[in-house]
């Protein structure tokens, strides 16, 4: 079982212009901006779960990404 | 030019791997004025590596990639430590040399650039890890300094020899204890950027990667007098977290701990004269470029 991230849509505040999660992510091409739905989205297979977006997301108080597990 | 070089023959495109396909239709060869701000949005430099999840040292690798100013003709010497299982994943040209010989096969590299291509702009950018740099290189580092090379050195500082379980290191901080170093350090942290400034470095930084646009600037800067004046020198510190004992999640406040005031990785800059006096000269250009092209547009 591995532990990965997940962006909560309704919460996330990618349109006006946070890129926070994007910025701090030690994997390269894992958490992308989606143009079309104006929020983050992660890719997946490429992360490791390692709960930095999830920091940095909740310590500006946006709780928009969690750790789920597949 | 830029993404002429990387373009897929049209009758093998589909047996290309998507990565690569990805890199043509997407990555930022050749743009003007890249940043950490294209991360996200285009396709990135570096692809899926080996480095542990949450480590420092990748989200300065990426900050790093983005902010190459000329990457379609930069050449990357890396040396062996953590950085050298992240360079088979990088697109940009590099070369791994032996342990401590990076400054010197990019002293080589330059020269050899320079007699070969004399109307372009080549880049040589080094990057290593302390050890490396400070430990097994430090003859190499400063006689490449002495000698004036005109090549950007960049330091990826985690204060031990990460790798091979925790060996203390000459940047290790005096008094920690390390995983194989049970009786912790017994002198100073070595102040390379000091020594740097002394052996004749033109531009001198040591910075965390906590904060994207200080990176973008320190290593734009590095490159670009290094282009025209001399050698320089950045030291980012990227700590280990397995090593350090802190978990996964926690290397970014530990950069933010350690880059406050008084601290061991306040931020730091020295820029000569001659390189102020030219990056003064490069900058009023760039807005006359963009003058014009608004006007022409």
């Amino acid at each position: 079982m591995y532990a990965v991230a997940e962006v909560i849509d309704e919460d996330c505040v990618a349109h006006k212009g946070c890129r926070l999660c994007i910025m701090y992510c030690p994997e390269a091409n894992t958490i992308l901006f989606d143009a079309e739905k104006k929020v983050a989205k992660v890719i997946e297979p490429s992360c490791k779960g390692c709960e930095l977006c999830v920091v940095v997301c909740s310590a500006a108080k946006h709780n928009a990404i969690r750790l789920v597990h597949r | 030019m830029s993404k002429e070089k990387i373009k897929i023959n049209r009758e093998f495109y589909d047996i290309m791997p998507k990565e690569y396909q990805e890199l043509v239709e997407d990555a930022t060869y050749g743009k003007e004025g890249r940043g950490w701000k294209d991360v996200g949005e285009s396709k990135e430099m570096i692809e899926e590596h080996s480095l542990c999840a949450g480590c420092p040292e990748s989200i300065a690798f990426r900050y790093v990639l983005a902010c190459l100013p000329n990457p379609e003709d930069t050449v990357m010497v890396g040396s062996t430590g953590c950085t050298s299982l992240v360079f088979p994943h990088v697109a940009v040209h590099n070369i791994h040399s032996l342990f401590g010989n990076q400054n010197a096969v990019a002293s080589g590299l330059k020269r050899a650039l320079s007699y070969r291509f004399p109307d372009k702009v080549k880049d040589v950018v080094v990057l290593a890890g302390d050890g490396a740099t400070v430990d097994i290189g430090l003859d190499m580092t400063l006689q490449s300094w002495f000698r004036q090379e005109k090549i950007a050195t960049i330091c990826f500082d985690n204060e031990l020899y990460a790798n091979t379980g925790g060996q203390s290191s000459g940047l290790m901080q005096k008094g920690f204890v390390a995983k194989m170093a049970p009786a912790g350090k017994k002198f100073d942290k070595v102040d390379l950027p000091e020594i740097a400034r002394q052996s004749g470095c033109h531009y001198v930084t040591m910075l965390t990667v906590s904060k994207p646009n200080r990176v973008e600037k320190a290593i734009r800067n590095a490159i670009l007098i290094a282009r025209e004046i001399g050698p320089t020198y950045v030291q980012l510190y990227t700590p280990c977290i397995l090593e350090i004992g802190k978990q996964m999640m926690e290397g970014l406040q530990e950069m933010r701990d350690s880059e406050g005031p008084g601290k061991r990785f306040e931020f730091k800059e020295y820029i000569s004269d001659e390189a102020k006096a030219y990056l003064e000269s490069i900058a009023p250009k760039k807005k006359r470029k963009k003058v014009t092209a608004q006007t022409e547009g």
